[in-house]
This record gives structure tokens, C-alpha cells and sequence, in this order.
């Protein structure tokens, strides 16, 4: 989850209509994304990866097998990326609805 | 671009581990301060030292840190007038091991302080991260 990706798509709540955003590249070697969905796809793959590595990482921990702040780093990732998705996906949806509101 | 914001973390992470290695080897050489050889003229525990360096990491272009090498005193053994002890030479005199617990303790205080001040870099730098993605929900 990069930063730069996020603030890429804040603008998606405040414009309705407008084009669809910056490409977003999750984990910065994926291909540039070519359209809306294929970008909040990309941003929800990235979200539901980090979070299987944090419960692989924590479940390692309680065995043992990796130090703390290494479980520690990874639970965090995952949760700040969880973070970022649901924010992203609210922002999309108040878009849609914003569209759906609007007067014919 | 990988975030930097990230790479703060890898680079606390890699600092937090350097750290807690070296508070391995302190503790070792705590534990071994008494350790002395079995049989006449036995070598007695050598106290160890730790060495860092700074290493590239390629993904993010920024420097953590690793340990260089676990290594050993060189100072010579303290020597003990003990006839009883197994270790004693003809003389009575047993070698025991290069360790000063003092100095020891001042190096686990600083190890703990060096590990604080990188665990308070990766929290500031975590609370950043969240506190950015949090401008999406307001």
C-alpha cells in the first residue's frame, strides 16, 4: 500500500463525474491499472494479500518462530492496509450515491 | 516509489533486531561470567562483542542496519587463586573469563535505550501513515 496511491484517489468523493483517477499500483510492481474498478480491484487483492501475511505472521509468533516486532510490523501493515481499502471503497461508494442523487 | 514512511519502518524493524541480537550477546556474557575451563590449564569462557553495519536495502534505497559479526575479546583472562577448582594449574591459580558484569550492565543499558529510541521512530512513523490514510474518512 503506498501513500501516493491513496492520495491519488481522494479526489473521487468531492467530484462525482469526474475522470476516473490516477492509475494505482498497490504494491508497486503491478501493472498500471487502466480503469476505476480495475484499480479499487487492485487496491482490494493488495488489502486481502497483506492481511493473510499478518495472520501467517501472527500465528508464526505465537509459535514462536518469528521475534515480536516482526509480527508486530506485519499486523500493522495489514491493518493499515485494511484501513486504506475501506476508506477508498466509502469514498467510492458516497460517489455513486452522489451520482444516484442527482436531479434529472 | 516505495513510501518512504515505509521504509522508516523497515529501517526501525532491522534497527530493533540489530539491537535485541546484541542484547543476546550481553546476556550471554552475563550468564557465562563464572564459566571456567574443567581440567587443568582450560581456556574459561571468552566474552563476546558485537559489531553492526549499515546495508543497503534495494527495494526502498535506504540504509538498515545488520549485524557485522559476533566476535571475541581479545583482553586477556582474570586470573583466580582457587587450588580447589578443578580448572587450577600446579600453581592453584583457574583463569576465569574476560567478562566485567559492570561493563556489561552499561552495555545493556545502552542496547535498551538504543531499542526505545528506535521502537519510538516506527511508532511516530506508523501513526503518520494511519493519520494520512486517515484524511480519506472525514
Amino acid at each position: 500500500m503506498n501513500v501516493a496511491s491513496v492520495s491519488a484517489l481522494s479526489g473521487v468523493g468531492a467530484a462525482p463525474s469526474a475522470p476516473s483517477p490516477a492509475p494505482v499500483s498497490p504494491s508497486g510492481d503491478a501493472t498500471p491499472a487502466t480503469s476505476f474498478e480495475q484499480a479499487l480491484g487492485q487496491v482490494f487483492t493488495g488489502a486481502i494479500d497483506s492481511l493473510r501475511q499478518g495472520e501467517a505472521a501472527a500465528i508464526q509468533g505465537m509459535q514462536g518462530a518469528l521475534p515480536a516486532y516482526k509480527v508486530v510490523e506485519a499486523v500493522m501493515g495489514a491493518q493499515r492496509t485494511l484501513q486504506a481499502a475501506l476508506a477508498i471503497r466509502d469514498k467510492a461508494v458516497s460517489a455513486y450515491q452522489e451520482i444516484s442523487r442527482m436531479n434529472i | 516509489m516505495r513510501d518512504p514512511l515505509q521504509a522508516v519502518l523497515e529501517v526501525a524493524g532491522s534497527g530493533l533486531e540489530a539491537q535485541s541480537t546484541r542484547l543476546r550477546v550481553i546476556s550471554e556474557n552475563i550468564a557465562n561470567s563464572q564459566s571456567v575451563g574443567e581440567a587443568p590449564g582450560d581456556s574459561p569462557y571468552v566474552r563476546k562483542t558485537i559489531t553492526f553495519d549499515d546495508e543497503l536495502d534495494r527495494a526502498t534505497g535506504a540504509s538498515l542496519v545488520r549485524v557485522k559479526s559476533i566476535g571475541e575479546d581479545q583482553s586477556p583472562f582474570k586470573v583466580e587463586y582457587d587450588p580447589g577448582s578443578p580448572a587450577a594449574d600446579d600453581s592453584g591459580f583457574v583463569k576465569t573469563p574476560n567478562v566485567d558484569v559492570l561493563v556489561e550492565l552499561a552495555d545493556m543499558r545502552e542496547a535498551n535505550r538504543t531499542y526505545e529510541a528506535n521502537l519510538q521512530v516506527a511508532k511516530q512513523a506508523a501513526e503518520l501513515l494511519t493519520s494520512t490514510v486517515g484524511l480519506l474518512r472525514e
